[in-house]
């Protein structure tokens, strides 16, 4: 065991080498930051690795920690523990309250707890101005804390207790008045802050060299607690039961110090105590930003919240063994309670495992120091510069350079301010006590963070007054009271209140007693932040930007509708290289390029290279974001409103063009209900001209157009005609056909086959257009072509002279259907003409049928000698096939048999013509060959103009002699069953079709028939009827029908000929005329 | 994904978030005033301050719960209520 004599000969190591040291950690703190940032540019980022995360959140610990720990244990027993109780319990909440604010702040661009807190509340500039100072106020002492610690240490470590001539101050003392070592660390510190913190102005960004330095910090002071720890405990004295024992047995009336409900720790304040410090590890700024604003990875939050509390359990393992054991070894004495850690290990030869400490201490005041100067750095510039910069309206093309380098000067400037504290105030009370009131400090923005996240009315008034209050109450009871104990006040107020109001107690406000400080002040201005923040939010009304905020925060798990930045538009809108431009003023050009680079390649962008109008909100909002990003949420919201409204375009809200509000099942439903009654009108059995009129009107009515028309393409002037027209007509719009081509929107609608709107008259494109509607005074228009099989043939044409801005995505969907419509009304106008059309053929054909059905014989007479029968299909209604049988005087027959190429009406002409000539000249011409010849000389002139062609077999038969005379023009030679040889002969002569040749001599042959003979006159159609083998039927199949059939009657061997010929080509129908003429001898 | 199987994730989120609190709301209660009460003697344990060994004890404890929940949640499908109850926060 070590006598307390030995404490006075501690042994003690040079100032240089304590200054070579710290130099020297400081280099390696660069390296570190510059290694990791070198690791970045290469793309292993090790913000991407869990543990980096979960030791940069230990920033937390600070010398407050390393030192005052065991510090407060030796005066206060376990008064230290709640400070990491609390975190530890607040990890629980982490995942649905760290992962909440992480992805917002993601989504946000969000920078700072200020910045948080004024986005969620209507990008309030007010709001984060107060936030901002709140911060500066509590936040900026507890820095001059740090450098206090440091230049403290220093001064243990290099020069003894005992004897304060020499060490340190061997070099201090030459510089100058109030320059010491702390100044220079102080420098130190704001270097590095200045060069791994601001390196560019995007705060949103992440800082590797910064954040890796402080995890490499955080790895450091727990490795040296922890080594200290067990050399006190396994070192110096026999493991923790030892301590204990040694403890109570030579400090029974310290034992007090291990229990709780004491005077010195009553319940209440450890509450209190747990309470401030689950708050300060979410909220303290520089908590915020190591552990929201760096955040790489939502899976690195699930790591943390057991490796965070585990590390603050390791470093508190031996802080009651080192205090109790540095009580042991002092004799119970706690004037050096604060830097036990330090001088235990000197006082017992231990020099090094000091510097280690030491070094550790440094750590953690350091890797506070330049977190939180950053992070105040970036919040005075975002809330409390930029509103200034922006209202003195900098007119520079580019402010990003003059704004980074305010930030680093701010980060000095805040280092700096935390070194004129501690160089002035630094053995205060108010100091010592600095870490508490700074936690009850950001204790007040709980209600609106926490609120904010989960709870969508709380709004801008209640923040701002809940905070604004919580700060004056803390204020009031922490700091005053704080102040009078530094000496700095009057004690007149603690004893009798404000102006002498009893009531008005610092300590006991509106008498309430018995409690300690931070009791007594949490509670009051807890208590009134929140009233005022839960009745504010149930009373004031929200605007409708705020409530979008509130959302966008509240429901970040929920899938956002994608619709809502639709309904907005922007007049006057600017360009997409305004917009960089824009950006590049405050943030540089590079980045800006950058951003929008990366924006436009997620987006659709039309023919002409510009965003459509209902992306430009779209884009504004992300300009915003990005803006967001480097200068915080209300500069940039500030930024963006300043640009737009010098530029006189605003967010104005579309026209509502459905009736009802924003919700897209009921628009859907409206959207419908037009759809349908177009339908209906479409289908409704009304003219064509009254149903373009009706859907014009329908149009007109429902959306309040003033001009809608309806034009269809005239094919041959290649013209868009008016055909239907509802609204007030104009001069130009309503009245002229237009022409194809793309100097009008109206052609280039028609002829890109695609929907061209302007929303905004004011910027039109067109000037042959832009003369036009700027003398109508028409606002807006939409022109979408009416489609048929892809092909566009009309146009259907909107003109609001009222409203800009008619034309929403949803709309255009509903404008394009109606014209679908329009479209199928057309077609169905198209067919039902065809239809018209082909009926009245269909009856004229029907009636020429019944005519030339007429001409042939209708009903062959029964005759004794003779049996005839003869068949005539059409192919076609009207045929050109034409056969006869006529009876002469001299009771001879004459059979004709004719075939008119063609199945058209002009064939039927020509049939009708040679029966009618035939039936004249009967009594003129006797003979068939002369028949013929007189034919061909009458079709000579005629059939030369068409393209037809007419063959003829012609016959004449005497029942009398049985003699059968006959004559061919070119056609189909018949057949002649001779019933006595069994045989078949073809009856042919010389001739030729007629109408080639004038001079052509036809022959007439004869031949003697007797009983049981069959004649079979035939066209082409039979022989020629094909099966699908592409076979003809054929002269042999038609003569061995005839052979096999001598016994059948005329009429039996026509319809056997026809089966035949029907199962052959396995059709019902031929494709060409069929004339068969059969006639048998009876006797 | 189907509507079906989205409110089947909600539910679970839900309930990851409900246990989450819960064991917020049980830890608050198990490092205050009364309960820490019953801790809150001069008895010694093993040669160590009753109050101080429940704190040193558990204080890792809550953490291996959290430890285990967080393992829970990655792996996925178990029922949450199963873990609750295996929790021994002292």
């Amino acid at each position: 065991m070590i006598s307390a004599k030995n404490v006075l000969f501690m042994s003690m190591i040079s100032a240089k080498t304590v200054l070579l040291v710290s130099l020297g950690y400081f280099a390696l703190l660069f390296l570190v930051a510059l290694y990791a940032e070198k690791c970045r540019k290469t793309g292993t980022c090790l913000l991407k690795n869990s543990h980096v995360y979960s030791l940069s959140l230990a920033v937390y610990c600070t010398s407050w920690t390393f030192y005052g720990s065991v510090g407060k244990a030796a005066t206060s027993g376990l008064e230290f523990l709640p400070i990491y109780l609390g975190p530890t319990l607040i990890a629980f909440a982490w995942w649905f309250l760290l992962r909440k604010m992480v992805l917002i702040s993601k989504q946000q661009n969000i920078t700072s707890i200020a910045d948080f807190l004024s986005s969620r509340y209507d990008r309030s500039t007010v709001l984060g101005a107060i936030v901002t100072l709140f911060a500066v106020f509590g936040i900026t002492p507890y820095i001059a804390l740090q450098l206090k610690a440091i230049a403290q240490t220093l001064g243990i470590l290099s020069m003894p207790l005992t004897s304060p001539s020499t060490g340190l101050y061997d070099y201090t003392s030459k510089l100058p008045g109030s320059i010491d070592i702390a100044f220079f660390v102080a420098l130190l510190l704001a270097l590095f802050g200045m060069l791994f913190g601001a390196r560019n102005l995007d705060a949103s960004e992440k800082h590797e060299g910064l954040v890796v330095a402080v995890a490499f910090e955080s790895l450091v002071k727990l490795v040296a607690f922890l080594a200290v720890g067990i050399f006190v405990t396994y070192g110096l004295f026999d493991g923790f039961i030892d301590i204990f024992q040694q403890f109570y047995e030579q400090f029974p009336e310290r034992r007090d110090l291990l229990l709780l409900g004491t005077e010195q720790t009553p319940y209440t304040k450890w509450f209190t105590l747990i309470i401030l410090s689950m708050m300060a590890v979410m909220f303290l700024p520089r908590q915020f930003h190591i552990m929201i604003t760096e955040n790489t990875d939502e899976k690195h939050i699930k790591s943390a919240m057991w490796k965070f509390p585990a590390y603050l359990f390791l470093i508190n393992l031996f802080v009651l063994p080192i205090a109790l054991g540095g009580l042991i070894i002092n004799g119970g004495d706690t004037t050096q309670a604060d830097y036990f850690v330090l001088t235990l290990p000197l006082s017992s030869g231990h020099p090094w495992l000091a510097l280690l400490v030491f070094i550790g201490g440094l750590s953690a005041s350091a890797g506070m120091v330049m977190v939180s100067s950053v992070t105040i750095a970036t919040m005075v510039l975002n809330h409390l510069v930029m509103p200034i910069i922006l209202k003195m309206n900098i007119q520079a093309q580019n402010i990003s350079g003059l704004l980074i380098n305010i930030k680093r000067l701010g980060i000095l400037g805040v280092i700096f301010i935390g070194y004129f504290y501690f160089k002035l105030i630094g053995s205060s009370y108010a100091l010592v006590n600095m870490g508490l009131i700074s936690f009850a400090a950001v204790t007040q923005f709980a209600p609106a963070v926490i609120g904010g996240l989960f709870w969508k009315r709380a709004n801008r008034k209640a923040a701002i007054s809940g905070i604004s209050l919580g700060f004056i109450l803390w204020f009031y009871t922490l700091l005053i009271p704080s102040f009078v104990r530094s000496g700095w006040l009057s004690s007149d107020i603690l004893q009798n209140g404000l102006y002498g109001i009893n009531l008005l107690k610092p300590l006991e406000l509106f008498g309430l007693r018995g409690f300690d400080i931070y009791t007594h002040s949490l509670f009051w201005s807890m208590l009134f932040n929140l009233a005022a923040y839960l009745t504010l939010s149930f009373f004031a009304k929200q605007t409708e930007a705020e409530e979008i905020q509130a959302e966008k925060f509240v429901d970040i798990f929920v899938e956002q509708a994608p619709q809502q930045s639709k309904l907005k538009r922007i007049s006057k809108a600017p360009t997409v290289m305004e917009f960089v431009e824009l950006m590049s003023k405050f943030i540089g050009e590079k980045p800006a390029q950058a951003a929008i680079t990366e924006y436009l390649s997620n987006q659709e962008i039309d023919a002409r290279g510009n965003l459509s109008d209902h992306e430009i909100p779209n884009l504004k909002s992300f300009t915003e974001r990005t803006l967001a990003g480097h200068v915080g949420a209300a500069p940039a919201r500030i930024i963006l409103e300043n640009y737009l409204e010098a530029r006189g375009s605003e967010m104005e809200d579309v026209f509502d063009i459905f009736g009802t509000v924003t919700i897209s099942h009921a628009s859907s439903r409206e959207q419908l209900s037009v759809l349908y009654d177009a339908a209906q009108i479409v289908s409704s059995e009304e003219d064509f001209q009254k149903t373009l009129d009706n859907i014009l009107e329908l149009l007109a009515q429902q959306f309040k157009f003033d001009l809608c028309v309806i034009r269809f393409l005239e094919p041959e002037s290649m013209t868009l005609m008016v055909k239907s027209l509802v609204g007030s007509s104009s001069e130009h719009f309503g009245q002229f056909e237009r022409n194809l081509n793309m100097d009008t929107y109206i052609g280039q609608a028609f002829l890109s086959n695609s929907t061209t709107v302007v929303n905004d008259a004011d910027f039109i494109e067109k000037t042959l257009s832009a003369k036009h509607v700027k003398r109508d005074g028409i606002t807006c228009l939409a022109h979408t072509p009416i489609v048929f099989e892809g092909e566009p043939v009309g146009i259907l044409s909107a003109f609001s002279k009222t409203t800009k801005g008619i034309f929403t995505n949803e709309f255009i969907a509903l404008f394009e259907n109606l014209a679908g419509q329009v479209g199928i009304a057309w077609r169905n106008d198209q067919q039902l003409q065809k239809l018209l059309r082909g009926r009245e053929q269909e009856r004229e054909m029907q009636i020429a049928r019944d005519i030339q059905k007429t001409l042939l014989p209708s009903n062959l007479p029964n005759l004794d000698n003779i049996a005839v029968a003869g068949l005539c299909v059409s192919a076609h209604q009207v045929g050109g096939d034409y056969y006869d049988f006529i009876e002469r005087d001299n009771s001879s027959y004459d059979l004709i048999i004719a075939d008119v190429s063609g199945h058209s009406i002009g064939s039927a002409l020509i049939m009708a013509e040679t029966r009618t000539f035939i039936h004249a000249r009967m009594e003129s011409i006797k003979q068939p060959a002369e028949m013929l010849s007189a034919l061909n000389g009458y079709f000579l002139k005629d059939l030369d103009r068409s393209d037809l062609f007419v063959t003829m077999f012609y016959l004449q038969y005497n029942p009398v002699n049985h003699r059968l005379i006959y004559g061919n023009a070119g056609h189909n030679t018949p057949l002649l069953w001779k019933n006595r040889e069994r045989k078949i002969v073809t009856l042919d002569t010389e001739g030729m079709i007629f109408g080639i040749k004038s001079d052509i001599t036809f022959e007439q042959k004869a031949t003697d028939l007797e009983p049981g003979d069959i004649l079979l006159l035939y066209t082409d159609g039979i022989i020629e009827a094909e099966n699908k083998d592409k076979v003809f039927f054929g002269i042999e199949r038609l003569g061995k029908l005839l052979e096999e059939s001598d016994d059948l009657t005329p009429q039996e061997l026509i319809d056997r000929i026809m089966t035949q010929g029907r199962i052959f080509t396995g059709m019902r129908h031929f494709n060409d005329d069929i004339t068969l003429v059969v006639m048998k001898v009876l006797k | 994904m189907t509507e079906r199987s989205s409110s089947m994730k909600e539910s679970q989120g839900s309930s990851i978030r409900e246990a989450w609190l819960l064991c917020l709301v049980l830890g608050l209660i198990m490092i205050n005033f009364p309960f820490i009460h019953i801790f809150n003697t001069e008895q010694f344990i093993f040669g160590v301050p009753k109050l101080v060994l429940y704190f040193f004890i558990g204080w890792p404890l809550s953490i291996v719960v959290i430890w285990f929940f967080v393992r829970y949640m990655g792996n996925g499908s178990q029922n949450t209520s199963t873990i609750l109850e295996d929790k021994s926060d002292p």
